[in-house]
């Protein structure tokens, strides 16, 4: 305040002093300096005065002009500050705009920054559409409609496109929206329904109960089983997992290929569920004592298998023989297989063969046999069905190629250590593919089929032989066919089969397996059959003849671990081997040790220091290859002409006619002016009948004539013996020349005709039209 | 194969069994002993009726199978080398020249004659299924068709029997035409045609001393033919005066070492002739007909369609008859040595030693 008032003051003062200035005509600046110039002088002036010790007067002369001087010196200030004042008030009155300028300019900028900062936010704007997952450009041109796509919405092309494709979007959006509403109406109208029909549904039961059991008469009349058919099914499970395997398996072949077979189960549905409760309740209590004696067992386990093997036989008899009857206890179930001929047009008229599968439960084997026949294991139909495969031994893990899968644990010890069964599974899952290819359910019923149809044919071949008629041969196109045999059909007999064929089989007591048969049914089983019936026929009937269909092919079932199937295989000897000693002339039972001499009909017999050589030869030989003569059938055919009598030993194998039957000939006369010869000079011919006959006629043979290849072999023999005989005597020597009737000149050369040929004198047959001609050229 | 449906093939397993029964209906046609420098029997050539030509080690058959007699099985055995020779039976096989450079002729019923060279033979590695394609015969030869009226041609004539002549080059055949020939092994051209059997001709020997050849024929009867002529010597019809219920036919002769003494079979019977007197010395016979003969020094080694080797002396008076494995011998030769191959029916041979005890039996393998 006090400065304000001074400014003012001050203010008023340069005002005078303003007016003042112009008249002077100085800046006071100017005076100031002169002023103080002159009085820089006079103190010097004094000073010097002072110093010369001048008088005073001049000293006050020199005062005066120094209070003058300083006077405008003073008056000088004072104009000073009054300037300078009124430059301040006048700058004051300056800054004022700039003030209102500069906020001005803060305002703006402000305003500024706050635009830029909205446009930054405006730029930054993240739109929605890039989350949207719109349809691609390429179909939103191709589908679009044209109200969506024809209208400009900007001038931006891609902002154009991109707002008609959210238009298009919308557009498909709500179509949709509007699609899944009618859905939605539509599947509760579904549900609707559905639940009606479910209403229907649980109320048909009783519908269908009613009208099945109104049904049932109808059923039994048609023969449609359905009934049945369920009722096997539940049997079926209650099948022991052997059988069941084998159930299944034949089923789906059935099933899935039109196999003509049937399964049937039979047996008592409540024994088996009986059994398989008491199975149950055993089966804990086993697993234990199992362990504990797997326990024991462990450490030579590790060991080598020679030593467990020899282990083996200490424990096993005991065991054995403490339950030597009930080994042989068949569970209650048995599976019925019905092979038919697929080759008749009505299969279910034509039954070939009937089998019955059983499972011997505490062996873990499965058996198999021909329903209703009580042959011998030698006649049955279903030995050697495979190269090697009689049936006598036991087979390993599977029946005739059927294998049992390995997930089935056997009833008896399913103990199997993780470890072995995982590499197990590794090594079924590969072999499972390769399994599925080879059709082997296919392949068997094929073979027993085939064998069985070759059965019935070579049943009534031999009928024919045994009335000793020729067996006719209904196939054109061999020369044999056409030949009318000129020789007799002297005789057929069934030759005495080797020792082992006498069936003196002591009876193996096989619990209610067998119902006990007397001899009378014996008899009857086996007239049934007129090949064995022949062979039997003078003969008395053992009146022990076993009936063992059990023991043609058992099989323990693959799964069982290598403990259990030892031990089996061990067992299983054991039961056989009393077999085996009563029939000790039979050399099939092959054991190591048997090395019992055999009597062999050699042609070296007269040769008496071989005969024991000869012998062990053929003792060896058999040892080879036992299983081919098993259940082989030896016949003795018997033609003659001229009181030459030719004999045929045939032996017939089991595996008819893949094996086609061997023929062994040997002729004798007998004569009154004749010398009884032996026929050894006849030896190369009937080499070369025996040759033609058991091997080069079958290459001839068209395979549909397969089954009756005995008759075709004894045909062509009959015509051998024929023209062997024809030449045996003298013809004379023919030859070919042609006369040309009508020309001057003869047709020149000729063509001789032979009838032998080379270092063995092989006849030549020439076959013509409808007959055969010894020689060529005829 | 074992006993199950496991990869079963039906047709594969049919065909097993028949080859199974083909091996016994085989038959060895001839067995010869290959030169050799070893004085000990090594190496026998066999001849065999599925066409084959094989040779077999002694020695290896030896250590391999069991010592002695075995008829109804004997193994089979590996041979050295193999080759298809023929088609149908081979007949014969022969040695032409001596040791390393010897050929090895064969012939059989396709009328052929094949000469091969036995080191070759012997060297070859080939495993028996290539059946000897990869070597080539050096000589082949085959026998004319006999021109019938507007030029038919008859079946070709089979060759029953050679016989070589080293020094002359040529081979003598005989052969199903009722003719032998005598082919130049050089130009591989029929030198001569030697008619006049009036069957066909099952054996044949050469006598080189004199420039002959001896022919036995199913007719009957031997002859005696001149090589330079081509001409009939001599008929020897031994069973002229004879009744015979059966045909008899020659089919074997044998010479000896000096080539003066005549051996044939007719039928049953065996004759001896002494050729320079032309006299029949002997007349023997056995049960069976004979089907080969052979000289050893002064007796005469005969088999026939019996399981038996007999031995003759010169007298006809059986010296030994010792028990051989073929049913029907087709085949006797002997080594120098002493061991006798005898070869037959069921693809069988057995050698037997100087002393008449079995080394060993074999069956041969089949193609």
């Amino acid at each position: 305040m006090e400065d304000g008032e001074i400014v003012e003051g001050v203010a008023m003062e340069e005002d005078a002093q303003l007016t003042t200035q112009p008249k002077n005509g100085k800046s006071p600046y100017e005076m100031l300096r002169e002023g103080k110039v002159s009085v820089e002088e006079i103190v010097a002036q004094i000073l010097t005065i002072k110093k010369e010790n001048k008088p005073k007067s001049e000293l006050r002369e020199l005062v005066t002009q120094i209070f003058l001087h300083f006077v405008t010196l003073r008056q000088a200030n004072r104009s000073i500050l009054l300037e300078e004042d009124r430059v301040k008030a006048e700058t004051e009155r300056a800054k004022a705009p700039v003030d209102f300028t500069t906020l001005q300019l803060h305002n703006l900028m402000y305003e500024k920054s706050h635009y830029v900062k909205a446009i930054k936010a405006c730029k930054d704007f993240k739109s929605k559409y890039p989350d949207i997952e719109l349809v691609p450009e390429e179909e939103f041109f191709r589908d679009a409609p044209e109200n969506i796509k024809g209208p400009v919405l900007s001038d931006d092309t891609s902002h154009n496109l991109m707002l008609k494709r959210l238009n298009y979007e919308l557009h498909q959006r709500k179509e949709l929206c509007k699609l899944h509403e009618k859905l939605e109406q539509r599947k509760k109208s579904l549900l609707e329904t559905i639940a009606n029909r479910k209403k229907f549904l649980s109320s048909l039961p009783s519908h269908l109960k009613s009208l099945k059991k109104a049904s049932l008469p109808v059923q039994n009349q048609l023969g449609v089983l359905h009934t049945k058919k369920l009722k096997q099914q539940n049997s079926a499970e209650l099948l022991p997992p052997p059988l069941y395997v084998i159930y299944t398996q034949f089923l789906a072949q059935k099933e899935a290929f039109g196999e003509h077979i049937d399964l049937e189960i039979v047996g008592s549905l409540k024994d088996a569920q009986a059994f398989a409760r008491q199975q149950a309740n055993k089966d804990t209590g086993i697993s234990s004592t199992v362990e504990s004696s797997r326990l024991e067992d462990d450490a030579p386990d590790e060991e080598d298998d020679g030593q467990r093997r020899r282990k083996r036989p200490k424990r096993v008899p005991s065991k054995e023989s403490l339950d030597h009857v009930g080994v042989l206890q068949v569970h209650p179930l048995k599976i019925i297989l019905h092979v038919y001929d697929d080759e008749v047009s009505d299969p279910k008229s034509a039954k070939l063969i009937t089998l019955k599968f059983e499972y011997l439960f505490k062996l873990n084997i499965v058996c198999v046999g021909v329903e209703g026949s009580h042959e011998g294991p030698e006649n049955n139909i279903l030995c050697n069905l495979f190269p090697d495969d009689t049936g006598v031994e036991l087979p390993h893990q599977h029946l005739a190629g059927i294998d049992f899968l390995p997930e089935i644990a056997p009833l008896l010890s399913g103990h199997e250590t993780a470890n072995s069964e995982a590499t197990k599974n590794e090594v079924i899952v590969s072999g499972l593919s390769l399994y599925r290819q080879q059709n082997r359910v296919q392949t068997v019923v094929q073979r027993i089929r085939s064998r069985k149809r070759a059965q019935l044919a070579l049943v009534e071949q031999l009928d024919s032989l045994v009335k000793l008629k020729w067996p006719c041969l209904n196939c054109e196109n061999v020369p044999w066919a056409l030949h009318t045999p000129l020789c007799n059909l002297n005789g057929w007999s069934p030759a005495g089969p080797p020792p082992n064929q006498t069936s003196s089989v002591p009876v193996i007591d096989t619990d209610q397996v067998q119902e006990p048969m007397d001899a009378d049914v014996d008899r009857r089983s086996r007239t049934s059959k007129e090949e064995s019936e022949s062979a039997r026929e003078d003969g008395e009937l053992p009146s022990l003849v076993a009936s063992i269909v059990n023991d043609v092919k058992l099989t323990p079932s693959k799964i069982s671990n290598l403990e259990h199937s030892r031990q089996l295989a061990l067992i299983s000897k054991s039961i056989i081997s009393p077999i085996n000693k009563t029939k000790s002339l039979s050399f099939k039972k092959h054991d190591e040790d048997s090395d019992m001499l055999l009597d062999i009909d050699s042609d070296l017999d007269e040769l008496a220091p071989l005969e024991l050589e000869a012998e062990n030869e053929a003792c060896h030989k058999i040892v080879e290859n036992p299983w081919v003569d098993y259940g082989v059938k030896e016949y003795s055919l018997v033609l003659t002409r001229r009181n030459i009598k030719l004999e045929a030993k045939i032996k017939i194998s089991m595996e008819y006619p893949l094996r086609p039957p061997l023929f062994a000939v040997s002729l004798s006369s007998s004569g009154e002016n004749h010398v009884e010869s032996d026929g050894s000079e006849w030896c190369n011919e009937l080499r070369a009948m025996e040759a033609e006959v058991n091997l080069f006629m079958l290459r001839m043979l068209p395979l549909d004539q397969e089954n009756y290849i005995l008759s075709h072999q004894v045909g062509y023999l009959a015509m051998l013996f024929d023209y062997l005989m024809d030449d045996a005597s003298p013809c004379e020597k023919r030859s070919t020349s042609v006369v040309d009737v009508g020309m001057c000149k003869p047709v020149s050369g000729r063509l001789l005709a032979r009838s032998f040929r080379g270092r063995d004198r092989r006849k030549m047959i020439s076959w013509k039209d409808t007959e055969c001609t010894s020689g060529y050229p005829y | 194969m074992c006993g199950d449906a496991t990869n079963w093939d039906e047709n594969a397993y049919r065909e097993r069994i028949l080859k199974e029964r083909e091996i016994p209906t085989l038959t060895v046609f001839r067995t010869v002993w290959a030169p050799s420098p070893n004085p000990s029997p090594d190496t026998v050539v066999v001849a065999s009726s599925d066409g084959s030509i094989a040779s077999y080690s002694i020695s290896s058959c030896i250590s391999k199978l069991p010592l002695g007699f075995s008829n109804a099985n004997a193994q089979q055995v590996e041979p050295t080398a193999f080759l298809q020779g023929h088609e149908g039976p081979a007949y014969d096989v022969k040695f032409y020249g001596e040791a390393e450079d010897a050929l090895l002729l064969s012939c059989g019923d396709d009328g052929r004659i094949r000469g091969w060279k036995w080191k070759e033979f012997t060297q070859l590695e080939a495993p028996i299924s290539l059946k000897g394609i990869h070597i080539q015969p050096v000589l082949d030869l085959m026998n004319p068709q006999h021109k019938g009226p507007w030029g038919a041609l008859s079946p070709i004539p089979e060759n029953n029997a050679i016989a070589v002549d080293k020094q002359e080059g040529c081979i003598f055949s005989a052969v199903g035409d009722s003719c032998a020939y005598c082919w130049d092994v050089e130009t591989s051209k029929i030198k001569m045609v030697f008619k006049g059997h009036l069957d066909y001709l099952h054996c044949i020997v050469a006598r080189n001393s004199t420039n002959q050849i001896i022919t036995g024929s199913e007719d009957g009867t031997a002859r005696i033919w001149d090589c330079k002529s081509g001409k009939c010597v001599q008929v020897i019809d031994s069973e002229k005066d004879k009744k015979l219920k059966r045909s008899s036919f020659v089919s074997c002769v044998a010479l000896d070492a000096s080539e003066s003494w005549l051996a044939f079979s007719n039928g049953q019977n065996l004759s001896v002739w002494n050729l320079p007197a032309s006299e029949c010395v002997t007349r023997a016979s056995i049960r069976a007909s004979i089907q080969d003969v052979i000289f050893e020094d002064n007796q005469v080694l005969a088999v026939g369609a019996e399981p038996l080797l007999s031995r003759f002396d010169i007298n006809g008076a059986i010296v030994s008859q010792i028990p051989c494995a073929p049913q029907s011998a087709f085949s006797v030769s002997i080594h120098p040595s002493g061991v006798i191959a005898v070869g037959g029916y069921g693809a069988l041979v057995d050698i037997i030693s100087q002393f008449g005890s079995h080394y060993c039996t074999f069956r041969c393998k089949c193609v």
